[in-house]
């Protein structure tokens, strides 16, 4: 702790600051070093590392030289990226049903922005000193861009470029510089911004006084989205089979209109959530925010995106009673069970109650009978609720909130199984729904929700006193462990379809997701049970001495300071995933990377152009892999993790 | 040493008490070690009994079989009229008439003070919320630390964690109050507070069974001195028995070494 907040760490408030101190302690101020004594103290400071400081900068330079004529060549055919980005992001889903793509987006924004404004409280945001310096950093890098960059190519009055022998025609080095009189402007403006901050505040006020990055970020949004109104990027689209390259435009309206309508609803949802944090919104908000977050991948894809027809009749006749049945059923099953008189006939139901539902699926298996699947499920989810309920008994208060969280689980279940089972109205040429960075990012959201329970229920089970969950958790860790993951995807793509029953089916994004969760599962597992075997013995007995039950110890003591101490791994964990979800391209699902790598390849316009889409996948990765593992850094720092 | 030689030495009034404690012949082996060998006692209702000896005596692990944390192989432990066995139902039962405290304090780091105290009475004993926050705040008030209740363990210091283990483990209301070496972990200037708390304790008639090098707090407040070697019971006697007429040759070397 005592580090600054941002106010985007302070998201963990909701999160309670565990061991930490109550007050930060004040870091004592050092004085700031002038420029010249930084680079004396930094780079300089022997003859050693004045070598080694020259060598791997001339390094860089070199790696930057080389990036940068690459990016900028003239031979760059960026608009094979530019005009592609539609298919980029979502493949072929219909233009017509676009909206439903910006309600998704929209959606996860105003989550976003609630949850920024509701729980960043405390954060400083970025320093003075710091903002300068960094304003400094980039118009520096900029200039620095500009000189390193090769003269341009001379062209003639037809664009042909020139050439002689030795090879193409560049225009002299002062005329490049020259030429890019706006890049200078740029570093000029970026280094006068960072110097006049830097002077005007003395070294003081630059230290303490500060800019939250809230209020920046959404600024720098707002910066983008203004320019596309007015400045001209470009009017580049791939639409209907003809490809659009206007570049003396400014971007299109399908493009420029939902990113300021995005832009007004971050403002909208950030304030909404600092009015509710100021009106002293309590538990019950986080609680449903954190629930919105929970739901929103299922809602977002099955409704929002897949737009499914549902035939009323049926939902009314079969849906709507089958849901009410389970509710009131298991819920008079779940107050007997939760009567505290009711002793061992308490557990033999609940045990009964498993064997109905275990029982339902071995007849499915070998067709004794037929029953809807979302029957077999809400037996299973009866019987789990049945095992839990004695943690329940007790007063009649408490038994009701079990029945209330039981009627709330029943009706959001059947919801999403109807919904699911209902087909789509959005109508591709693709098996998919939708593919590009969408599908990455679907592919990655899901696999993170489904193996997060698995992974901590695998590592409970392998730590577990019972030897068969013990054996079959190692068994299936250790197995999935031991084979390569592409291996795993092929197998759930080609091969699980012929285990399924008759009947069922498994589309191809399932079948690579719960591959995916499987593998990711394991890993997950062997993360938090190192979290697990860090709780000291203890814990454990001061947990059994106040007389707490193995569910109860596991839920409140362990498992809270376990996953606390995996999170580094865990994000990690999660990082890998998200970038292993490229390998869909080779299983024959058109993601991100078989977008660049092979479809916008084999259009007319852009034959054999791959470098430019390939070089744009990679950003779009380490943006969101970038970020992500920034966000942990903050995490940690807030939890205070390795300081116990 | 018979359960009757035991009592022996208590006084007629304790001894028409009811039993709260009754160890026969308890024996205990770390693998080839023995760690307990034939102890047998009998612990009144409101009685407080301290418990000396050397390290390694077995001392902790006696009080640690006593609400099951180690498990006895030979021998009967009987706590409350219930017999201690591998009936998951008793040990529950009994784990949650009897409160323990820690050397370590082993209190809940993730949980405020707050939550530390009312987590067990919620889920165990199935109160309310609101008014299991009462007591727990009443606790607090009784242990010395009422300011304390939102903070969380990492943020106090030894003595006032100590505090807030007993708290926790009274907030069950428990008939008997186990210590183990509750001091031993603390630095000299913390160690009052803690026994001020447990002098407190024994006046209002709590049955507590202490393990503790204290001998002060032996001397003031038990009714009862067990001294153990080898894991065994070597010497029972009232404090001013024990402590100026020892009649063992060894209890008399442990006293020398340590007063």
């Amino acid at each position: 702790m005592g580090l600054p907040m941002d106010p985007v760490a302070a998201n963990v408030d909701a999160v309670e600051p565990w061991a930490g101190e109550a007050e930060p302690a004040q870091k004592p101020e050092e004085p700031s070093l002038s420029a010249r004594q930084w680079v004396r103290q930094n780079l300089f400071s022997t003859p050693f590392n004045s070598v080694l400081t020259v060598v791997f900068g001339l390094f860089s330079l070199l790696v930057a030289r080389g990036l940068l004529n690459f990016t900028f060549s003239e031979e760059r055919e960026w608009d094979a990226v530019r005009t592609n980005l539609r298919l980029l992001f979502t493949h072929a889903y219909p233009e017509e049903q676009y909206i439903r793509i910006w309600v998704c987006v929209g959606t996860i924004v105003v989550l976003a922005g609630l949850s920024v404004g509701l729980l960043a409280g405390r954060g400083r945001g970025v320093s003075m000193k710091k903002l300068s310096l960094n304003l400094i950093g980039v118009g520096s890098a900029v200039a620095l861009g500009v000189v390193l960059r090769e003269p341009s190519v001379l062209k003639d009055a037809d664009g042909e470029v020139l050439r002689d022998d030795d090879g193409v025609l560049r225009e002299s080095f002062a005329a490049a510089m020259a030429d890019r009189w706006a890049w200078w402007l740029a570093a000029a403006v970026l280094v006068g911004a960072g110097a006049a901050l830097w002077h005007l505040l003395g070294d003081e006020r630059r230290r303490k006084t500060f800019v939250p990055s809230v209020e920046m970020f959404v600024a720098l949004v707002g910066l983008l989205v203004a320019s596309a109104w007015v400045y001209p990027w470009g009017h580049y689209a791939f639409a209907d089979g003809e490809f659009i390259a206007e570049p003396g435009r400014t971007v299109a309206m399908t493009t420029k209109l939902p990113w300021t309508v995005m832009w007004v609803l971050l403002i909208a949802a950030i304030a909404t959530g600092r009015q509710l944090r100021r009106a002293g919104a309590g538990g019950g908000v986080r609680v449903a925010l954190n629930l919105a977050w929970l739901l929103s991948p299922f809602v977002l894809y099955w409704v929002v995106l897949r737009d499914p027809a549902l035939d009323w009749g049926r939902v009314a006749t079969v849906d709507i009673p089958l849901a009410v049945l389970f509710a009131v059923g298991g819920a008079a099953v779940l107050w007997l069970l939760t009567d505290p008189r009711i002793g061992e006939l308490g557990r033999i139901i609940a045990t009964g109650l498993v064997g109905v539902a275990a029982f339902n699926w071995v007849a499915a298996f070998f067709g004794w009978y037929s029953m809807l699947q979302k029957v077999r499920l809400s037996f299973l989810l009866l019987a789990l609720a049945a095992l839990l309920a004695h943690n329940f008994a007790g007063e009649r208060a408490q038994r009701l909130r079990l029945l209330g969280g039981w009627a709330a689980v029943t009706a959001v279940f059947h919801y999403m199984a109807t919904i699911m089972n209902t087909p789509s109205t959005v109508e591709t040429p693709t098996e998919a729904l939708i593919g590009g960075f969408a599908v990455t990012v679907i592919v990655a959201v899901f696999t993170l929700l489904f193996s997060f329970p698995l992974g901590v229920l695998l590592a409970l089970a392998r730590t577990s006193k019972l030897p068969i969950f013990r054996v079959l958790a190692t068994s299936f860790i250790e197995v999935i462990r031991g084979v390569p993951l592409i291996t795993i995807l092929i197998f759930c793509a080609v091969i699980l379809k012929l285990f399924l029953p008759d009947g069922m089916s498994i589309s191809l994004i399932a079948a690579a997701t719960l591959g995916y969760t499987f593998f990711s599962a394991a890993y997950l597992a062997e993360n938090v049970r190192g979290g697990l075997q860090s709780i000291r013995r203890g814990q454990f007995e001061a947990s059994d001495a106040v007389g707490l039950t193995g569910v109860q110890r596991t839920v409140f003591i362990v498992l809270p300071q376990a996953l606390r101490v995996s999170i580094p791994p865990l994000v990690g964990q999660m990082i890998a995933t998200f970038k292993e979800t490229s390998l869909l391209a080779i299983i024959g699902i058109f993601d991100l990377l078989r977008m660049a790598n092979s479809v916008i390849p084999a259009q007319t316009q852009f034959l054999g152009v791959k470098r430019e889409g390939l070089l744009f996948v990679c950003l779009v990765y380490w943006i969101f892999a970038y970020s992500m593992s920034k966000h942990s850094q903050r995490l940690e720092k807030k939890l205070g993790v390795g300081e116990r | 040493m018979s359960v009757s030689d035991a009592t022996t030495a208590v006084t007629a009034e304790l001894a028409a008490r009811d039993d709260m404690i009754v160890c026969e012949g308890v024996n205990k082996w770390f693998g080839d070690f023995q760690a307990l060998d034939g102890i047998s006692a009998v612990i009144k209702e409101r009685e407080v009994v301290v418990v000396l000896g050397p390290s390694g005596s077995g001392k902790s692990t006696w009080i640690r079989c006593i609400n099951r944390l180690e498990v006895h192989q030979e021998g009967r432990i009987v706590v409350d009229g219930v017999e201690l066995t591998n009936d998951l139902r008793n040990i529950e039962k009994i784990r949650s008439e009897v409160g323990m405290v820690f050397q370590q304090f082993n209190l809940f780091p993730h949980l405020t003070v707050l939550d530390n105290i009312t987590l067990a009475p919620i889920w165990v004993r199935k109160k309310p919320k609101r008014e299991t926050e009462e007591l727990a705040r009443s606790l607090l008030e009784r242990v010395g630390i009422p300011e304390q209740a939102e903070k969380y363990p990492g943020q106090l210091s030894g003595g006032q964690q100590q505090r807030v283990a007993i708290a926790r483990a009274l907030a069950m209301e428990p008939r008997i109050m186990l210590f183990d070496e509750p001091t031993s972990a603390l630095d000299p200037e913390m160690i009052k507070e803690v026994l001020d708390v447990m002098k407190e304790l024994a006046t209002s008639g709590m049955t507590m069974m202490v393990v503790t090098h204290e001998m002060g707090f032996a001397r003031e407040v038990a009714d009862r001195v067990i001294f153990m070697e080898d894991g065994q019971i070597v010497e029972t006697g009232t404090p001013e028995h024990f402590f100026t007429s020892p009649e063992e040759e060894r209890t008399r070397l442990f006293l020398s070494q340590i007063l």
